[in-house]
């Protein structure tokens, strides 16, 4: 096994590994704008023991961990979401997914400076409960109602960061103090914070389905208001 | 000449602009009506109701009104870069360049137009176009960093690696106030630069760029990561060990960092490594790499040791991937035996102890499986031994999906289709939520040739509103295992219709992954995520040597030789018997005659079923923007006039991208034989030969080359007859291929692939076909005969309309009366 960033060459089979995995799949070009967007927080599993078949084979990808950083909090707080993570069955409680999680959320804050990371995931899914919440220290937010296509709610989770940042900090302070604050910090004005709070409460958020449009629709829409 | 607007409908025409911006197209159409009343030839709002059109799928009409603005406005930019657009969304990107480079010529300062041409000009690699328009962007727009950036990257695909630097320094020059920290466009340019510094191959000062400009990059792996390299090629041990002991620290998971800082640190003797490993498995006892990577290298009693070790922490836990993580070892004979003996002792030592677990999947289920798995491996297989501990592990947990899984797996390799189908289902039963035991549990019943079963199960995940049911599903989301399983599956059942539909999907598929980076041209470089944009670029240029692509191409080649080969079979050419007389074609009308039947009964059942289940469904199926499948079972794919045209179409994306697949040149040479290509043949075959000359096709092939040539030789150009001369020396112009064929039969007799070859070869060159088919069906008594290549004789035998089918069938049966395909 190999636990390593996740490559544009990767996605096919990463689009592979979704599709046999979970019901909630995503275009090739979704991929695309995640390993685009923030190429540092997407991890693989690789399994390089696998004699090759043909001269062009790519690395058989056995469980990954597509991540973003959410565009527009509507908390206004920097912070991470994990898009989709797997491990084919017959990989899986080798502690594949705890370590793609790991290696993503430190980046989430070394990269982007995000404060939390936050998640869905089925209310029956024990194995990923397990993880996330026993192994990760994830803490249910709360439920939204019917949030999967099939009917079934999800565990809005979340997980602080802060702990990453300050092994960040420590590790800094024993090495030479330099110029103050490493990254800037984005809408954390607290009174700001508690409106933007407020307002999120009010909304009621839709059910969403976790397949995005592909970025052709969003890349047309800034181009046009920046023109 | 054109008209001027008056001022109500110049307004009126920036509305026009906005709402198809906005995608309100029927608003913008309104507009466009209402200025053409009273200026019917005003070209720029003809030209932008062109491209609303163009916009809701009416491409004629777009370009119809798009050529009759130019006519009214030869003259106005807007007219050809509409022009332009409608080209480029209909994917005729050279036209598209020339509508661009004619707009910007009218329109020098859009920078819009200017954007436009030059991510065609990306897209279509066309790197000198491309350096040009970023350089002519940069001169528009020197503030914005993105211009920069741009140009440097232009310069950079295009292999000009000191220009790219330089105008990356150029732009770094200019600035008066060092960026901040915080600045991820910068901490992305400056790591972008180190890259080309490093791939000029100046990696000293690559180091000294990383340790000052680098320094404080946001992306902290790429730093790290780069730092150690670096400082390994540069041999400085302490500064790379103690690079390398980072990585580790914050990622032990990742095997290349062992053996990176192995190198460094100049460890050569096993015990030395070992103990390295022993250090982070101490100290991360969560790491599997720590503690497994050591069994690759370590020998004997070393290995022995830790192998036990490494086997009784994870088959007492229970995981069920420690076969799959272990296997690699079995090219080598002694752990091949060494690691089942030591799971063997692992559950006498179990047994004896009476340590009797309360979890029956860990412990000697676990191993029980691990055995299981062992033994249908294809290294050291026994099925017989295989389905024994499977059993036994079963009687200990009944509802453990991966022991049930391995039982499907062992009737998979025994050739029983049928029964791996219907064990991979009660695995499946046994956790119903889980996509990947469905989705085996499918694949299995494609296997055995049961699309519709399969269907049925993946439509337990797919998504239910998606109008078109599963396979829609499916094939919105490129679900490409499904497709060339099923394709195959209907190629083998003769539905060549339904075949051809599912491979042109895949093929389709790529289209649109090459298509998906067209917006990340612009996209990234806001984002300014350039690193991953070059690597993204990098692999899209060789989208296409996938297995995904390659595997449904051969597959979709096989079916239009067949087609083609049946339809050449009244006049006896490419080894179909002559005295058919007609059969063939004739039974090649009635299979088609009846595959349309069934389809058109299938079009009509599914039609009824979704009247019945929803009054709304015919308004559902529309949805906007996307057009209704004309030809949903590939009947149309399936009357093609020109086969080898179609073929011809998935090979050439083999042979350009995937020239080392031997399948890849033994198909070209197909193609390119029946073609009468000979100079194109010869060079598959070549191809071929240089990657593994005994490969037993390309024996038939160089004769049927030969023979070939020998009677066509004389008509070709005389130019091509050189070349064929000078190239051709695998089977000299002079050989007697009779004799030769008979030489290859008798050396190489017990092979039933070889024999198939000979017989091939035989056919072609007009000898006795009986004879050429009882040396296929002798092969049945080859000792080393497997039924998979019993299964290759007999689709061979097939092929040939040979009386022998059935007998065959029926002797193959007794010998393995297992096997589906026999029974
Ligand atoms: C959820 C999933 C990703 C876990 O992957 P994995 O690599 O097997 O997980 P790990 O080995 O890292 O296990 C992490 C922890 O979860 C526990 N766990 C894993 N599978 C479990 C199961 N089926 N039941 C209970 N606990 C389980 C492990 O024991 C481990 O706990 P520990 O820290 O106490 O030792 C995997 O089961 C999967 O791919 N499932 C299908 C797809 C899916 O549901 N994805 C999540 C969508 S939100």
């Amino acid at each position: 096994m190999d636990i390593r960033l996740l490559r544009p060459s990767d996605i096919p089979l990463i689009q592979h590994a979704n599709l046999e995995n979970l019901p909630e799949n995503y275009f090739l070009k979704y991929y695309l704008y995640h390993a685009l967007s923030w190429p540092q927080l997407s991890y693989v599993a690789v399994d390089v023991s696998r004699p090759k078949k043909t001269p062009y084979d790519y690395p058989k990808i056995v469980g990954y961990v597509l991540a973003k950083m959410e565009e527009e909090p509507t908390d206004g707080v920097q912070h991470g979401h994990i898009t989709s993570l797997s491990v084919m069955r017959t990989h899986r409680r080798l502690g594949i997914a705890e370590k793609l999680m790991r290696q993503s959320q430190q980046a989430m804050v070394e990269t982007f400076n995000a404060q939390y990371v936050s998640l869905h995931v089925r209310v029956s899914n024990v194995a990923a409960l397990h993880l996330y919440r026993d192994t990760l220290g994830f803490q249910t937010e709360k439920t939204e109602a019917k949030y999967y296509a099939d009917g079934e709610d999800a565990y809005c989770m979340k997980l602080d960061l802060g702990f990453i940042k300050d092994q960040i900090e420590e590790e800094a302070d024993g090495e030479a103090k330099d110029e103050g604050e490493a990254v800037g910090d984005v809408g954390s004005d607290p009174a700001e914070k508690k409106k933007r709070d407020a307002a999120e409460k009010e909304k009621k958020r839709k059910v969403k389905v976790g397949r995005g449009l592909g970025v052709g629709e969003l890349v047309e829409r800034v181009e046009t208001k920046k023109e | 000449m054109p008209q001027p607007l008056s001022s109500r409908d110049q307004t009126l025409f920036r509305t026009v602009i906005k709402n198809y911006e906005d995608k309100h197209y029927k608003k913008g159409l309104k507009a466009c009506e209402q200025i053409l009343k009273k200026n019917p030839k005003h070209g720029d709002t003809t030209a932008m109701k062109g491209l609303i059109l163009n916009a809701q799928g009416q491409t004629e009409e777009a370009f119809a009104l798009a050529k009759e603005a130019l006519q009214y406005d030869m003259k106005s930019h807007i007219c050809w870069h509409v022009y332009g657009i409608l080209y480029r969304t209909n994917k005729n990107f050279e036209e598209a360049i020339k509508a661009y480079k004619f707009a910007l010529k009218l329109e020098p300062e859009s920078q819009q137009i200017a954007r436009d041409l030059a991510t065609l000009q990306i897209q279509t690699r066309d790197y000198q176009g491309y350096i040009q328009s970023r350089a002519a962007m940069l001169k528009a727009r020197p503030s914005v960093r993105q211009s920069w950036t741009a140009l440097a990257v232009a310069h950079h695909l295009a292999g000009e690696l000191q220009e790219a630097e330089h105008i990356l320094t150029t732009y770094e020059n200019s600035l008066k106030n060092p960026p901040l920290k915080s600045d991820f466009e910068n901490s992305e340019a400056v790591l972008y630069k180190n890259q080309i510094i490093a791939e000029r191959g100046d990696i000293e000062r690559a180091l000294e760029h990383l340790e000052t400009a680098g320094k404080d990059a946001l992306d902290r792996l790429a730093v790290m990561e780069l730092r150690a390299q670096y400082n390994k090629k540069l041999g400085k041990k302490e500064e790379a060990t103690k690079a390398y002991r980072a990585l580790l620290d914050r990622n032990p998971e990742h095997p290349d960092y062992y053996t990176d800082l192995i190198e460094v640190l100049g460890l050569s003797d096993e015990a030395e490594r070992k103990a390295l490993y022993d250090e982070y498995a101490t100290k991360y006892p969560r790491s599997d790499a720590a503690k497994r990577l050591p069994l690759d290298f370590l020998t004997g009693d070393a290995f022995r040791q830790a192998a036990k070790s490494y086997l009784v922490s994870m088959l007492s836990k229970g995981v069920p991937s420690v076969f799959a993580n272990l296997k690699h070892l079995y090219k080598d004979e002694s752990k091949k035996e060494t690691l089942p003996a030591l799971v063997e002792e692992y559950i006498q030592e179990l047994k004896s102890s009476g340590d009797v677990n309360g979890d029956s999947s860990k412990g000697e289920g676990a191993a029980l499986y691990f055995l299981a798995q062992h033994y249908n491996y294809h290294l050291s297989r026994d099925l017989a031994k295989a389905m024994e501990y499977a059993d036994k592990a079963i009687a200990l947990d009944p509802k453990n999906v991966e022991f049930a899984m391995t039982k499907a797996r062992i009737y998979k390799h025994q050739g029983d289709t049928q029964k791996a189908a219907e064990a991979m289902d009660a695995a499946r039963q046994l956790d119903t939520r889980d996509r990947y035991i469905n989705t085996k549990a499918a694949k299995y019943q494609l296997r055995n040739d049961n699309n519709e079963k399969a269907l049925e199960l993946l439509g337990m995940f797919t998504r239910a509103e998606t109008p078109g049911g599963p396979l829609a599903d499916l094939l919105d989301m490129q679900c490409i295992w499904f497709l060339t399983e099923d394709g195959e599956s209907h190629a083998r059942q003769g539905h060549v219709g339904l075949a051809l539909k599912r491979f042109h999907a895949i093929y389709n598929i790529f289209d649109i992954w090459q298509e998906d980076q067209f917006d990340f041209h612009t996209f990234s470089l806001r984002k300014g995520q350039i690193r991953a944009y070059v690597d993204m670029i990098r692999w899209e240029d060789k989208v296409r040597d996938h297995p995904l692509y390659s595997r449904p191409a051969l597959a979709a080649i096989k079916v239009y030789l067949d087609m083609y080969d049946a339809s050449q079979s009244t006049n006896g050419v490419n080894g179909t018997s002559g005295d058919a007389n007609g059969a063939d074609a004739q039974e090649a009308k009635k299979a088609a005659k009846k595959a349309k039947k069934e389809a058109q009964k299938a079009e009509k059942e599914a039609a009824e079923k979704a009247a019945k289940q929803d009054p709304n469904a015919a308004k559902k199926e529309e949805v906007p923007g996307k057009k209704k499948d004309e030809d949903p079972n590939g009947l149309k794919l399936a009357a093609t006039e020109d086969p080898l045209g179609e073929a011809t179409k998935f090979l050439v994306p083999l042979l350009q991208f995937s020239p080392k697949l031997i399948d890849a040149q033994i198909a070209g040479f197909e193609v390119y034989l029946r073609r009468k290509k000979y100079v194109l043949a010869l060079k598959c075959l070549n191809e071929a030969l240089a990657l593994d000359e005994n490969h037993p096709a390309l024996h038939a092939q160089a004769i049927q080359l030969r023979h070939a040539l020998n009677s066509d030789m004389k008509d070709l150009d005389p130019k091509v007859q050189e070349a064929l001369k000078e190239t051709f020396t695998a089977v000299p112009a002079s050989a007697d291929l009779k004799q030769l064929n008979a030489e290859f039969l008798k050396k190489h007799g017990n092979s039933a692939q070889h024999r198939i070859a000979a017989a091939r070869a035989a056919v072609t060159l007009g000898e006795d076909r009986s004879k050429a088919e009882k040396d296929l069906v002798d092969a049945l008594n080859i000792k080393d005969t497997t039924f998979e290549d019993a299964a290759a004789l007999l689709e061979q035998l097939k092929k040939w309309k040979s009386g022998e089918v059935a007998s065959f069938k029926q002797a193959a049966h007794e010998k393995w009366p297992e096997v589906t395909v026999f029974a």
